[in-house]
């Protein structure tokens, strides 16, 4: 007799259900940061200078399927279910979180891969600079911004009526997410050059502490009944 | 008055010690609930453990799904308690007591319909092979490759249905889970849930009265948030008992009487008059093909 799945499987479900969800967001994401970072790599000045500058625009945009997930799941009756079967209603905010920074992640490391190989195939060198703000631009601006732009709108989800389209919370997450990555950038470029990172490092961080703080607080701050279809 | 339960239903005392575990049942005191703030339910207390189906009636907006919502935990109550099985609805382990059965199909986007299964399967802790099961009791299996969207609202319902059946619990509730449905397919739903009946506490709602009391054992009558009505369907009386009377051609004529359609109407005092006018009518000649009650007790509860 087969073994009940792990308690912890619902999370991977949510994760690859996202993905499924969110397909033409993950497309769109992967296509348009490939095709640029293909065009950057034409030339390595502009690359290294740009490149890692693009990366969280579109690793958000790929996001945004957890966010889809999350409204669908409400619309439809699922955590109705979810709720009588036990899951915390802090579980579902966090399952839809983790499933947006996978999908950012993807998008994220598909452009890395293609960026960062298409360079060095092409004869480029890996200097600090460019590896600098990889590691402490893209990659901590992609997650936190990812995470804040999802977990504001689940809760302008949970607290709104299912609106479709541009106006509603999936068409605006991308801008929810793109908006601080854009400040934090003009924050880091008016600011003197020693300050840079610590800068991006740091807005990355208060990001991220607010989207956990929301998290947590989730449960707390929103009634059960604002979880459940308006149907 | 239910079998087990307090003294009245409306009153319920608590359980006796030791009785939970051998008697799985919902006691309910003094509820109050609803949405953002607005109560729905308002001083709601009952008890049943005795394996039957219990069948919610009300009229819309009577609170029907706000209680079905509660017992199941997902609404916090504003004030009261719900225990399941002699334990607080708050604790975690209580929910692996019941089902739930909403009037929302509630299955994901984008699953076939047997990945559905499969995700409340996970939700559950049930294994592959109960998916393997249901599919056949439900005779869904045909329809595994399917997404849910495709289907029809008679499949879709059955697929909806078939997450009870993942695994063997003490108590379902089962909200509306005939509606919207063609009587096939909600006949072939209510001898499912019947089947759990014999074993389990059943709170079934519905609309549809005749199916009401075709099925239930007992009603639970809400009516703007409160519990009016806690009684066993068969002993209750409509205020006016009313039999059809059918015949064949080529008998005697009846005495004057209302007729609605094909049936003579005769108002008696009670079901126990009922022999002593069929004996009446055959000695006078008259050919009965067929009598039946006219009125659903039930109906009246809407009034």
């Amino acid at each position: 007799m087969e073994a009940p799945p792990r308690p912890s499987s619902l999370a991977a479900i949510t994760i690859r259900r996202s993905i499924v969800v969110g397909v033409r967001y993950l497309a769109i994401g992967l296509f348009l940061s490939v095709v640029l970072t293909a065009l950057l790599l034409r030339q390595a000045r502009a690359f290294e200078a740009t490149f890692p500058l693009e990366l969280p625009l579109f690793a958000i945009l790929g996001s945004t399927g957890g966010l889809v997930l999350f409204g669908n799941d409400r619309a439809k009756g699922v955590f109705e279910y979810l709720l009588a079967y036990g899951v915390r209603p802090r579980r579902l905010f966090a399952n839809a979180l983790l499933a947006s920074a996978v999908l950012a992640s993807i998008v994220l490391a598909t452009a890395v891969a293609v960026g960062i190989g298409g360079f060095v195939a092409g004869g480029g060198h890996l200097d600090v600079n460019l590896v600098t703000a990889l590691v402490l631009y893209s990659v901590p601006m992609t997650v936190a911004s990812a995470l804040f732009a999802a977990m504001v709108s689940m809760i302008w989800t949970a607290v709104s009526s299912p609106r479709a389209g541009l106006g509603g919370p999936a068409g605006l997450a991308p801008t929810l997410g793109i908006g601080p990555t854009i400040l934090v950038l003009v924050a880091a470029e008016t600011a003197p050059r020693s300050d840079y990172y610590v800068i991006t490092v740091g807005a990355a961080a208060t990001i991220l502490a607010v989207v956990l703080v929301l998290a947590a607080a989730s449960g707390r701050l929103l009634s059960r009944e604002r979880l459940l279809s308006p149907m | 008055m239910v079998p087990g339960a307090p003294a009245s239903p409306l009153d319920p005392r608590p359980a006796p010690a030791g009785a939970e575990a051998a008697v799985p049942g919902i006691v309910v005191r003094d509820l109050a609930s609803g949405y953002l703030g607005k109560r729905v339910l308002e001083g709601v207390s009952f008890s049943v453990t005795e394996p039957a189906i219990y069948v919610v009636l009300g009229q819309n907006g009577a609170g029907k799904t706000t209680l079905f919502r509660t017992l199941a935990g997902i609404l916090v109550p504003y004030a009261g308690t719900v225990e399941i099985a002699g334990r607080s609805i708050d604790e975690p382990s209580t929910r692996d007591r019941l089902h739930f059965l909403s009037h929302i199909d509630g299955i994901p986007d984008g699953l076939r319909v047997d990945e559905a299964l499969r995700f409340y399967a996970s939700v559950q802790h049930a294994g592959r092979d109960d998916v393997e099961r249901v599919l056949r009791l439900l005779e869904i299996d045909g329809l595994r490759h399917r997404y849910f969207a495709e289907l029809s609202q008679g499949q879709k319902k059955r697929v909806s249905i078939a997450r009870i059946f993942l695994q063997e619990r003490d108590i379902y509730l089962l909200d509306e889970p005939t509606s919207n449905l063609d009587p096939k397919v909600a006949a072939e739903i209510r001898d499912l849930v019947l089947g759990l009946s014999r074993k389990k506490v059943v709170l079934y709602s519905s609309h549809n009265l005749f199916e009401a009391r075709e099925i239930g054992e007992y009603v639970l009558a809400l009516k703007d948030g409160r519990l009016f009505l806690f009684d066993r369907i068969r002993d209750l009386r409509p205020s006016r008992y009313v039999v059809g009377l059918r015949v064949s051609p080529g008998g005697s004529a009846l005495p004057a009487l209302e007729k609605r359609g094909e049936y003579y109407l005769q108002e008696l005092s009670g079901p126990e008059e009922v022999p002593r006018l069929l004996q009446e009518l055959l000695a006078k000649g008259v050919r009965l093909r067929e009598v039946r009650e006219m009125g659903n007790p039930l109906e009246e509860l809407f009034a």
